[in-house]
């Protein structure tokens, strides 16, 4: 098994690469998988158990439910832990989000109010993961479609409060942040620059849609395109901000081959060079 | 410093609802379409609050047809995929998903479709569900390792009918009173031999199993189904051989049991604490 750590640009790994990555291993300094397609035996485990041999995976969750009022799922808890004990991955990330209400599973990963409240509940949750995981875990901002009228709290601020209250590091993921800036109105470049930079520990790239709903294009983070020419400008500006950050593209919808993955992880590669002299530039100024 | 306008937090007003209160009426706008307990508490900002909750209703519902299609292709190619999918909206609002990992969702089709009125006239669609729900769980089942039949040979002979056998853990009994074998090799996608299955030759009881990582299925005679039923269940040794023998009293026990251990079908044994010798 590996020991490198995620550097530069990874691909996210979906069931139908999985074969060929095992028969043809790409050049891709790292992969990551969701965690929950993991949980089972048999064939996709070995599988990944056969990967891992060859590179540093990460695991990126779906299924924590973090910011669900009431105790986590500790049977979930346990599986991950299980599955991170396995895989000794690179890096573990989840979402500030919720999924979970009522013992039902919503399969979304749904947006928050950011209250005080939800704050308490987010943050003692990570603890908590952080405790049963026994490693610090990224917490990923999410693409949202809607706004609660009684927050009180800028998401970044927010994100910037669990960090500092659990330790936990972030997954800045600029087309999210792109998608929801769209949707909700807000400048996506503030936005990333409200966050504290070293906090990062990952980032991540996809694509999205535009819909029309009642007249009023809404952006849809389906990772189901390249990424957009807005996005790789604001990965640009968040790699200006934060300096090198191990970088994901993802890829979920209509799942092209492989080889536009690997070309879509090259071209971040470039920009992040590209950013990284600029910030370069930028503190010899200083 | 803090802006004059913000209420200091120690005065804060509490929100209207607590978080989860607010899930709950959320989860109820997406599954049951009724949002208004939500809706005034979302920011409409140019979109109707319901068109932003349609948005993630949206997701959610095809989302889930797509991890049932991938379950049951033959369950949707025989109801046709669009009436699949409003099978499914039915049957997602009915029985969501209870955890986060989808291998694991959909178990309950079989039953919901049994019940669900449009398809009440395809009789042999819930045993098709079963079978493709069997081969599901086979799919993820975790590896195990056979049982040495030498490790069985040390145990005293008289103690045998108390042996409880563990099963690999892909193996599944599909039993049916419709030639469901059939009907599901005439709806590969490769087949288009067989456009039509007659349904007279009855009923088949398959065993499904995942072996070399493939999974497929076999028919099986009625005593040895009895017999793979009955350890399936938990039942000992000698109560498996006696249902089986009640199937077909002049059965080979001991061939029926040497080919479960060929098979490599047995991966584990328990056997109660022998008695207090007296």
């Amino acid at each position: 098994m590996t020991n490198a750590p995620a550097r530069g640009v990874g691909i996210g790994l979906r069931a139908p690469h999985v074969a060929e990555v095992l028969a043809t291993p790409p050049v891709v300094t790292w992969l990551e998988v969701h965690a929950e397609n993991y949980m089972s035996g048999g064939p996709s485990r070995r599988a990944l158990e056969r990967i891992r041999a060859e590179y540093p995976v990460a695991l990126h969750g779906v299924g924590l439910s973090l910011g669900t009022a009431g105790t986590p799922d500790a049977g979930h808890l346990r599986r991950l832990r299980a599955l991170v004990d396995a895989i000794e991955p690179a890096l573990v990330s989840e979402h500030l989000s919720w999924s979970v209400s009522g013992g039902v599973y919503l399969n979304h990963l749904l947006p928050l109010p950011y209250t005080e409240e939800s704050l308490a509940i987010v943050a003692d949750h990570v603890t908590r993961a952080q405790e049963a995981l026994g490693r610090p875990i990224l917490l990923e901002n999410p693409a949202a479609y809607l706004r609660f009228a009684h927050s009180t709290i800028a998401e970044p601020e927010f994100l910037a409060d669990v960090v500092r209250r659990t330790g936990c590091g972030l997954l800045c993921d600029v087309n999210n942040v792109h998608v929801s800036a769209h949707n909700l109105g807000f400048d996506p470049v503030e936005y990333v620059d409200a966050l504290p930079p070293a906090a990062i520990g990952e980032i991540h790239l996809a694509g999205h849609s535009a819909n029309d709903a009642d007249g009023r294009t809404i952006l849809i983070d389906d990772h189901g395109a390249r990424v957009a020419p807005e996005v790789w400008r604001l990965y640009a500006h968040a790699i200006w901000r934060f300096g090198p950050c191990p970088t994901l593209v993802e890829w979920d919808t209509d799942i092209p081959p492989l080889e536009v993955l690997l070309e879509e992880a090259r071209h971040a590669e470039r920009v992040a060079h590209a950013a990284g002299d600029a910030e370069t530039t930028a503190a010899r100024a200083r | 410093m803090r802006s004059a306008w913000r209420t200091p937090p120690a005065t804060r007003r509490r929100p209207l609802r607590a978080l989860g209160e607010l899930q709950d009426d959320v989860r109820r706008a997406l599954l049951g379409g009724d949002g208004e307990g939500i809706e005034r508490s979302i920011v409409a900002d140019g979109l109707a609050p319901e068109a932003r909750l349609a948005v993630y209703r949206h997701h959610v519902f095809t989302s889930l047809t797509e991890v049932l299609e991938a379950a049951y292709p033959v369950v949707c190619r025989l109801l046709d995929r669009r009436f699949f999918g409003y099978a499914a909206d039915a049957f997602i609002r009915r029985h969501p998903p209870a955890g986060p990992c989808l291998f694991e969702y959909g178990g309950e089709l079989a039953e919901f479709l049994a019940d669900f009125p449009p398809c009440r006239r395809l009789a042999y669609l819930p045993d098709v569900a079963r079978l493709e729900w069997a081969m599901n769980v086979a799919a993820h089942a975790d590896d195990a390792v056979p049982l040495s039949p030498t490790t069985l040979m040390a145990i005293a002979p008289e103690r045998m009918s108390e042996l409880r056998l563990a099963l690999e853990p892909s193996l599944g009994l599909v039993s049916s009173a419709w030639p469901i074998d059939r009907i599901w090799r005439a709806n590969q996608a490769e087949a288009g031999a067989e456009p039509t299955v007659d349904l007279t030759p009855g009923g088949v009881r398959l065993e499904v199993r995942r072996r070399d990582d493939v999974v497929g299925f076999r028919a099986l005679g009625e005593a040895e189904h009895a017999l793979r039923r009955a350890l399936l269940d938990g039942e000992s040794l000698g109560a498996a051989a006696e249902a089986a023998r009640a199937v077909d009293p002049a059965l080979d026990l001991a061939g029926l049991l040497t080919a479960l251990m060929r098979e490599g079908a047995v991966t584990g044994f328990t056997l109660p604490p022998a008695p207090e010798a007296a």
